[in-house]
């Protein structure tokens, strides 16, 4: 199963949103999520911006939040998304 | 350009740009601005009376900004209460009303990008987008 990472900010309401569908979806195919709060936990932030030239890439140059990465692949998405696009993208990292 | 600072002789309002405005918006006076340092445009600026503002003052102040314009602040006002939280959680930490939706990368002048209100009007989230809103979601296009 590939390691993927969850950035997220607790006063987002983008990653409000994301959560239970991240959950449902971690329940339903056996998807796990590493979670990372990124602007009440600095090593958190830390990490992400560590991970600035691939996610950059894929969210318009910036760090935005939420943030799905899969720091082996080198592949992420950002935002709001429906159920199904994120398990296709979950699923396609296997 | 690098961006410099410059300050009014007349009245000593403080600006930030490549050039400095050729009238006072206070003052109104002409050819006013002089160039001063980082240092002095911050105890200028520090110097004076506190103007601080509560989230209430700030969602005026934006509601004000917004006002006329094609994008307004989005209506959901549960969803502008935990912006606001973050936006004020996120000057009170780290400084400055960073947006809560996006992470500063710790370059001075890329994260005055991300302080709300951002330029969002450029951004893939709003441009040419027909229900198009900032990356957070505080300013949402008038339909």
């Amino acid at each position: 199963m590939a390691r993927l990472l969850m950035f997220h900010g607790r006063e987002c309401p983008h990653c409000m949103r994301m959560m239970p569908l991240v959950e449902k979806l971690e329940a339903e195919t056996g998807v796990h999520f590493d979670k990372h709060e990124i602007w009440h936990d600095e090593e958190n932030a830390d990490l992400m911006r560590s991970y600035r030239p691939i996610i950059a890439a894929e969210c318009g140059g910036q760090l935005k939040v939420p943030t799905f990465l899969n720091p082996d692949k080198g592949e992420a998405v950002c935002g709001e998304m429906d159920y199904e696009k994120l398990k296709d993208w979950a699923l396609k990292q296997s | 350009m690098k961006k410099r600072y410059w300050r009014c002789f007349v009245c000593n309002d403080i600006h930030y740009g490549i050039a400095a405005p050729e009238l006072c918006p206070t003052c109104k006076v002409l050819n006013a601005y002089v160039e001063i340092s980082a240092e002095e445009a911050r105890k200028t600026l520090g110097g004076g009376p506190g103007v601080s503002l509560t989230p209430d003052e700030f969602r005026a102040a934006v509601e004000r900004f917004a006002a006329g314009q094609e994008f307004q602040v989005n209506p959901d006002r549960e969803k502008v209460d935990l912006l606001l939280k973050g936006i004020f959680e996120n000057e009170r930490n780290h400084g400055l009303k960073y947006c809560p939706c996006r992470l500063r990368c710790k370059d001075w002048d890329e994260d005055l990008r991300i302080v709300c209100p951002c330029n969002f009007t450029i951004h893939e989230s709003y441009k040419g987008v027909p229900n198009g809103e900032c990356w957070c979601g505080l300013f949402v296009r008038r339909t």
